[in-house]
Order: C-alpha cells, then sequence, then structure tokens
C-alpha cells in the first residue's frame, strides 16, 4: 500500500475535527474488509488514516426508549451472536450471517456496509423493512434521517464532508414486526447480491389484511431500494396469494436491474419476482404463528 | 491456557489410548502446556508408516505434519539478508508492436535499483516444444499478461510504483480473440507466417466416410469448453540469487525443476554447471507451474544488484499471466447403427493456443487420442488444430485435453441414447473397451475394466432406480 | 510507529510503516511465516489468524490496529510435546495435500471449534467459508475438524 498515517482518535468529535482538518486526504478506517483492499489497488492519495472502529459513541447494541440502537462500529459478527438482535430482528441476524465470510464479519462493520453504499449492501433491506433511522455526526453537530434518505448513489452516501455515521435506531414499534430476508449470490458463502430483498408487514386482528407491508430490494437499483408502489398496493389488501402475485409484479417493475457478468437483468427480474413472494409470504406465516 | 487435574488427565489418557489403539507406541495427546514451541518438534511416528509390507496400510503424508505445524517453507516464506523484489509490467494491449521503452523515470526512482527489457535477456525465447515465448517481449507483444519490462526496488511498493513510470509506446495490432476467427485466412497472423496454427495433429482409422454413409444414424454436435485458471492457492513465486562466482542459485515454485534450468540455461546463456535451481514443496500446481514465468529476469536483476531478487505474482497476475486450460471447439460427428453401435466418428478438434505455445503440443496429442472415447469405434478420423490467440497463455492443467473431449464424446453418447430410445448405460456397455481392445492409434489395451466399472458404480449409486 | 503486541502469548514489537497489514508484521518482522498471502484482498483465508478470539483476515488488519491485541498464529497451537488436536486430526485425515491452505483452515477450525465441540457438517461449512482450498475438495478437511472436535471435548481444556 502506499504510505498513510494512522491515528485512533479516542472520541467522535476528535474524530471528525481530524477528518475536517486534513480534507480530501483523510478517510475513516472502520473495519478495512472493503477500504484496505480499495488502498492496495488505489492511487494513493490518502495520507491519513482516522480509525473510528473503536469509538465508544459508535459501539454498542442497546435497548433504548425510543428502540434498539445500534452503533455504527458493530461488526456483522457482534450483530450475529447478540441475544438482543436474535429475539428482536432476527433478519437483520440473517442478513448479517450473509455477509463474506466468518473472517470478514469478524471486522466488517454495519456502518461500514451503509457507508460504503454499494446496491448490493447485504445489511440495508432488512433495516429499511423495520423503518430504521441513521444518525450521522459532524462539525455542525448530529442529524437524523429515515435509511432510504441515507443512500443517494452507488458509493454516495448523503453524509457531507466530514460527517460519520454514529448509529442506526430500528424503531421500537418495529421491534418483533414479521419480517424476512433474503439474499441470491452465486455461491452460499463470500458472494456478492445478485439480488437481495426483506420484506415485513403486520396482519391486523382478522389475520387476513396487511397492514403497513414493506419491502426492500437490493442489487436491482442504483441504491438498495424501497418498493413503494408495491407497499401501496398492498396496504389494506387480503393476504392472499393472488394479491402477492400481483405484488411480485409490481415489484419487478419497480426495480431496475442491469445486465453484468453475474446475471441478466432477465434473470435477476425472476428472482426478484420469486423473492418477493417469498418474503411476503414467509412474514405473514410468522405473522400467523404470533 | 488452562491447567488440568490429574484425574481428568489420566481419564483422558484412557480414552485416547483406546481411540488409538492402531498406534500403541504415540504417546498420549494432551493438549494444554504453558511452554511456547520450540522448534523443531521431535513427535512418535504414525504406526502404520513404521510396520512392512507398507502396501495396504494406511499412510500418512509425511508432509501433512510441517504443514499443520504452520513450518513448511514455501518460496515467498524464504527470505535472505539484502533481498530485494521486482515486479513485472504487463502488457496494455492485446497485440501491438513495441515501438520504445522509456525506462529513465522508472530508473529514477529512489529505492530502484536495477530495470530489465527484452532486449537485455541473451536468448529471449523458450518453452517446452516451439520456443516461441519471450521471456520479457522486445518487439511485439501478444497478449496483456505479456512481460514488457521489470524493476527491483527495496520493497515491493516502490517496484509497483515504478511500473507506473516506464513509458511504453506501442502500435496497436488487430487481436483476433476467437480461434475459429483465428483459422481465416484474413485473420492476423500473430507469430508471422501465414497460419495461425501452430501444433495439429491427424488420426485416422478405417473409413469414416464409408462408414458415415452405411450408418442408420448420424449425430453431429459442436461442443466448446470454457478457459480455467488453475488459481493455485500459492501464486507463483521465485527468488533469484547470483554469486561472485557466476553462478545463480533460484528458488521456485517450479513443479519441473529439471526442464527449468534448462529454460534458464538457454535464456541466460549459462551452462547448466553454473545454474542452482531448488524447488521445494509447491503450494499448488495443477499443471500451471510446469514452466519458468520470471526466473530468468531475477537472475539478471540479480546479476545487476549483486543482491537477491524476489517476486511473487499477485492475484491478478495468476488470471491472465500464468497458463490457464486450453478451451476446446469440438464438432463430433458420429454414425451409429439402430441397435446403438457406433460405427463411425469423425472429430475435429480446434484447441484455443493462447499466444504462445506453452503445453500445447502435449495437450493436443492426448486430446486427440482420447477424443474417440474409451470406445470401440472401426472408423476414426481425428483432425485437431491448435492456434494462436492474443489470449492468456493456454498450457498445462489436469488432465492435459482428455477432460475437453470427455465432456463433448460423453455429451453425445447421451445425445444419441435418447434420440435411440436406449438406456445410456446400455449404449456405454454396448462400445465399451474391453480387454485386448485397440485404442485410437492402435495400442492393444490391457488391464481394461470400463464395463465391470460403469456396471459396480451403476448398481452402488441406483441408476435403476433413477431412471425416470 | 513502534507496534507492540502480544502473539502467541509472547510480548512483541516491531517498528514498521502504518501502511503495514498485520500479515506482513507477522512474516516479515516478527519471522511468522505460517499466515500466508494467498490474494491479499481477504476472499482466500490463507492469512486467518485469530485476534482476542476472533477470526480475522490478517491482509485486512492494519498491524497499527492489531495493537494492544492478543494474537494467536498457527505457531502458537502445538507446544514442545504435543500438536494440537486440530493438527494431529489434519495430519491423520490427510486434510493437507499442498498444505498452503492450511494454518488459515486450521485457524478457522480452531475459532469454531473453541466455541463449539460438536458442529454439525453444515456449521463446519459456514465456519470454514472463507479459507479456499484448490487440492482436497474440502471432504476430508471437514471430517478432521468433526474428529478434532471430538478429541476437544474429550480433553475438555482449551489452550
Amino acid at each position: 500500500m502506499h504510505p498513510f498515517e494512522y491515528i485512533v482518535p479516542s472520541s467522535a468529535p476528535e474524530a471528525v475535527a481530524l477528518l475536517a482538518e486534513h480534507g480530501e486526504s483523510a478517510c475513516p478506517l472502520a473495519g478495512g474488509t472493503d477500504l484496505i483492499v480499495d488502498l492496495k489497488h488505489g492511487p494513493g492519495n490518502i495520507n491519513l488514516l482516522v480509525d473510528v472502529s473503536a469509538l465508544p459513541e459508535f459501539r454498542g447494541i442497546d435497548e433504548t426508549p425510543d428502540g434498539l440502537r445500534i452503533g455504527s462500529m458493530v461488526t456483522f459478527g457482534e450483530i450475529m451472536a447478540s441475544p438482543v438482535c436474535r429475539k428482536m430482528t432476527p433478519e437483520i441476524v440473517a442478513a448479517a450471517h450473509t455477509v463474506g465470510a466468518v473472517q470478514t464479519r469478524n471486522l466488517g462493520t454495519v456502518g461500514g456496509n451503509l457507508v460504503t453504499c454499494v446496491p448490493s449492501a447485504d445489511i440495508a433491506p432488512s433495516l429499511m423493512v423495520l423503518d430504521a433511522r441513521v444518525t450521522v455526526i459532524g462539525s455542525d453537530g448530529s442529524r437524523e434521517m429515515p435509511i432510504e434518505e441515507f443512500f443517494v448513489a452507488p458509493r454516495k452516501t448523503s453524509l457531507q464532508p466530514h460527517e460519520l455515521l454514529e448509529s442506526i435506531l430500528i424503531p421500537k414499534n418495529a421491534l418483533g414486526k414479521p419480517s424476512k430476508f433474503l439474499k441470491f449470490g452465486l455461491r452460499n458463502g463470500q458472494a456478492l447480491a445478485l439480488v437481495n430483498a426483506a420484506g415485513s408487514l403486520w396482519l391486523d386482528k382478522d389475520g387476513k389484511t396487511l397492514v403497513e407491508p414493506r419491502l426492500a430490494l437490493g442489487a436491482v437499483a442504483p441504491t438498495p431500494l424501497r418498493a413503494t408502489k408495491t407497499e401501496a398496493f398492498l396496504t389494506g389488501k387480503p393476504a392472499t396469494d393472488k394479491v402477492l402475485a400481483e405484488a411480485a409484479e409490481i415489484a419487478v417493475s419497480e426495480a431496475k436491474p442491469i445486465d453484468d457478468f453475474r446475471a441478466s437483468a432477465n434473470y435477476r427480474r425472476q428472482i426478484i419476482r420469486t423473492f418477493t413472494l417469498r418474503v411476503l409470504k414467509r412474514s405473514i406465516e410468522i405473522a400467523r404463528e404470533v | 491456557m488452562a491447567t488440568r487435574t490429574k484425574d481428568v488427565q489420566t481419564d483422558t489418557e484412557e480414552l485416547v489410548t483406546a481411540t488409538e489403539s492402531r498406534a500403541p507406541a504415540k504417546q498420549p495427546l494432551i493438549v494444554p502446556a504453558d511452554q511456547p514451541v520450540a522448534f523443531p518438534l521431535q513427535l512418535p511416528e504414525f504406526s502404520a508408516r513404521l510396520k512392512t509390507p507398507a502396501v495396504g496400510q494406511r499412510a500418512t503424508r509425511p508432509d501433512g505434519r510441517l504443514h499443520g505445524l504452520g513450518q513448511t517453507q514455501y518460496i515467498d516464506d524464504i527470505t535472505f539478508p539484502h533481498l530485494i523484489h521486482a515486479k513485472v509490467l504487463r502488457s496494455a494491449h492485446p497485440h501491438a508492436r513495441i515501438i520504445s521503452i522509456d525506462m529513465s523515470a522508472a530508473e529514477a526512482l529512489p529505492g530502484v535499483l536495477a530495470t530489465l527489457t527484452g532486449k537485455e535477456i541473451p536468448v529471449n525465447s523458450f518453452g517446452p516444444t516451439l520456443q516461441d515465448q519471450p521471456v520479457l517481449a522486445a518487439e511485439v507483444v501478444r497478449h496483456r499478461g505479456d512481460g514488457v519490462a521489470a524493476v527491483a526496488a527495496l520493497t515491493e511498493q516502490i517496484a509497483t510504483d515504478a511500473l507506473e513510470l516506464i513509458k511504453v509506446e506501442y502500435e496497436p495490432l488487430q487481436p483476433v480473440f476467437d480461434p475459429l476467427e483465428a483459422l481465416e485466412d484474413d485473420s492476423p497472423k500473430i507469430h508471422g507466417g501465414d497460419t495461425n496454427v501452430y501444433t495439429s495433429k491427424v488420426i485416422k482409422k478405417g473409413d469414416v466416410e464409408k462408414a458415415l454413409a452405411e450408418a442408420d444414424h448420424v449425430f453431429h454436435r459442436q461442443f466448446q469448453t470454457q478457459a480455467v485458471e488453475h488459481v493455485p492457492i500459492e501464486p507463483h513465486a521465485s527468488i533469484a540469487s547470483w554469486d561472485a562466482n557466476g553462478r545463480v542459485s533460484v528458488w521456485s515454485s517450479l513443479g519441473r525443476i529439471t526442464l527449468g534450468r534448462e529454460d534458464l540455461a538457454r535464456t541466460l546463456d549459462l551452462p547448466q554447471s553454473k545454474i542452482r535451481l531448488i524447488g521445494t514443496i509447491v503450494g499448488g500446481n495443477f499443471g500451471g507451474k510446469n514452466e519458468i514465468t520470471n526466473e530468468p529476469i531475477l537472475a539478471m536483476l540479480s546479476r545487476k544488484t549483486g543482491r537477491p531478487v524476489k517476486s511473487v505474482f499477485t492475484r491478478g497476475d495468476e488470471f491472465i499471466s500464468s497458463t490457464i486450460r486450453h478451451p476446446f471447439t469440438m464438432d463430433y460427428t458420429t454414425g451409429v447403427m439402430n441397435d446403438g453401435l457406433i460405427i463411425a466418428r469423425k472429430i475435429r478438434l480446434v484447441l484455443d493456443g493462447g499466444a504462445y505455445c506453452s503445453w500445447t503440443a502435449t495437450t493436443i496429442g492426448k486430446g486427440s487420442i482420447l477424443a474417440a472415447g474409451p470406445y470401440n469405434i472401426e472408423n476414426l478420423l481425428v483432425e485437431a488444430y491448435a492456434v494462436y490467440t492474443n489470449k492468456t497463455t493456454t498450457g498445462a492443467m489436469r488432465g492435459f485435453g482428455a477432460p475437453q473431449v470427455c465432456f463433448a464424446y460423453e455429451s453425445q453418447m447421451d445425445d444419441i441414447a435418447h434420440k435411440l430410445g436406449m438406456d445410456p448405460l446400455e449404449i456405454r456397455l454396448k462400445n465399451a473397451f474391453t480387454e485386448g481392445s485397440a485404442s485410437p492409434t492402435s495400442q492393444t489395451l490391457q488391464s481394461v475394466a470400463v464395463k465391470e466399472s460403469l456396471v459396480q458404480a451403476s448398481e452402488r449409486f441406483g441408476w435403476k432406480e433413477w431412471q425416470r | 510507529m513502534l507496534v507492540q503486541l502480544k502473539v502467541n502469548g509472547e510480548l512483541r514489537s516491531a517498528d514498521v510503516p502504518a501502511e503495514t497489514t498485520l500479515l506482513k508484521l507477522l512474516r516479515e518482522h516478527l519471522g511468522l511465516t505460517g499466515a500466508k498471502l494467498g490474494c491479499d484482498v481477504g476472499d482466500c483465508g490463507t492469512c486467518t489468524v485469530i485476534v482476542d478470539g476472533e477470526s480475522v483476515n490478517s491482509c485486512l488488519m492494519l498491524a497499527a490496529r492489531a495493537a494492544g491485541h492478543d494474537i494467536t498464529t498457527i505457531e502458537g497451537l502445538a507446544n514442545a510435546n504435543q500438536l494440537h488436536p486440530i493438527q494431529h486430526a489434519f495430519e491423520e485425515l490427510g486434510a493437507l495435500q499442498c498444505g498452503f491452505c492450511g494454518p488459515g483452515m486450521i485457524m478457522s477450525a480452531k475459532h469454531l471449534l473453541d466455541k463449539n465441540t460438536e458442529p454439525t457438517v453444515a456449521e463446519i461449512r459456514d465456519a470454514l467459508a472463507g479459507n479456499l482450498c484448490r487440492c482436497t475438495g474440502y471432504t476430508k478437511i471437514i471430517e478432521a475438524v468433526v474428529v478434532a472436535g471430538r478429541a476437544m471435548s474429550s480433553t475438555d481444556a482449551r489452550p
């Protein structure tokens, strides 16, 4: 790698100040599973790495009055091992499990995955369908937004210069919501998603009508996508095969998959259709079990 | 580390001794101890290794112990005082003439100790059959993995940076990537001359045209196989050290070190007595480490700098610059009688021969002889051609032509069985070699167990039950 | 920068550029060449070591980040008298051919077996998904992990 300096700030404000001071030549370091690879093959214009992976403000999985707060620097391995996540957000655990392999999950962080912001970000769909909100911290203080607003374009988030992702919040009323995540890769492990998908929903008291359905699709649009048209169609409808089949078609039309060396757009559309059906069906089953 | 009570220790020893009854001389297996590892460890041999006769005994690999300890020394694990690192610049084009190479900026980079281009190599050509491959391309580059220049520097990063400072002026030439296109008259001739075919083979037996005319059915299909990269987990690695007596020692992940020394002697124009080539445990070969890659380059850089020089392929280098398996395009025309007997087979094989010959001659030979499959076919014609293309050099990879043709003839057997309404197993049994059958090149085959194997295997995995 | 860390129970230190990976520190500065460089991008797993009880790709971790932490490498498994049960099982069952994937594979197996000495085959596959082997076809590796697990649970000791 080209030479750079390395510094471990002791607080988030100190990290922000360092990044502001050094501008384009400094970069925050989380787990490093993407960044270190980029630095190995990159042009060498980064002179300073600011290691934020152990900042106390960015760590911890905590139950708060507002919901479940996951620090941005929590690793995928920690998500998988967390009793609170396993109980309250099992599909986020399932999504974490599909990232890379054990070694990468012990280094890779939820925040790093979101900030790298590739369309196939594995942790995004399951967070999106639980109405997750993200908190960002910068020189001007902190701000909060729905997770959909965080993703702007491939590899571009709404982080302003020198801002850092601090934490992700699953709102209280989304905890325990029936949900399902699926990922399709060319292998069972260490694979990029051709398509990933998450769904969530409640059923009303009669167990027949869909309430607050959510569908998120990854790797089939410039950013992880909330399928809002599909959601609007499903809201208030009966939870029948016919409705789900129609929803699957709408989801296919909302997505913008591309042809690439991994798969054709057409193949991806078929997966979108199947996954939409499966995540919604499974969510309905879970809702009925309760 | 945990320490243990005596009782638990005894229990464990008994348990382990009971299960280890095949090796009574072995010490019981106890995990803890607070001592750091002291090298070398003296551990008892597995008893199977101590028995005679050894045939029929269950043996363990002698290198398994060192591998498990992490003590095996692969080339990249070896270091010497004053070791420096080399990197090779690869071609920017699949096919181009080299007009000029300007090394001056690279040479001026602090930390760069020497550079090398092809014209400095005493004999800039090598190859197991045709010596058509340059150590470093000097006049023409023929694929993106062709080395064009090399630098030796104090660190790998400096060497990599130096590569970016090398200015090569190319005159791009028309490339050809499809081997069938490369057969055409108007294709660019990658090694000059009037054809891209660089080796061919013909096998003739009986009268194939007459037999095809007499056959009840004629099947034709074209089959293709793809390029495959070996992906040895250990990348190609070598170290060269030129000494003050004018002798060079080379440590290399090369599998065939005798041939490697011949190639070094040739390219460096040195007697073999001045070359010491040390191989070691190779971290995966599969055919891809059968010939030299950077070794002559490192030898020359070591001679220039007076220091040992090491180079390790990046994983990217492995894919574009090390050899790969030949893609085959195979046309099979097979004449079959109503009862499933194959009486004629006409085969055309076109091997994507990559930019250089490498092990293609062996591949085409094996591929041709095995192309008809393990079947008695009285009338046979095999015509095989290896064609240059501007792609990664195709060389040896497990099977050497056998896997490709196997895909073709076995697929066609299934096609034939399907068309004739026959059991795919039955049609193979009907045509398979037996004791004393003649190979396509008239070798009398012995110890032939094709039918017995097929029958036993099909019984074991439930072929009849699986049949729809 | 000066990096101090515990490796296989011993305090070690080296003065290295900040961009040095843990893998390079181990191999080139501490003489521990067991961990290997196979791809340098965290895909092949030959660089796997254990940091504070968790397996990581040492080619993706900066040495500076590992400073102050507890590293276990393949060299720390055996002692002067004994192989670690995993090393023993891998040798006995023929789970090592060219051996290049061995150290990484064994460290990943250790990470699994230290937490669970009776993994299912599916759990073993999941635990070893980050370690590639081109020689063995994985079957004997999986068998060796099962056998090693049995040996470890019967001795009930964790080095």
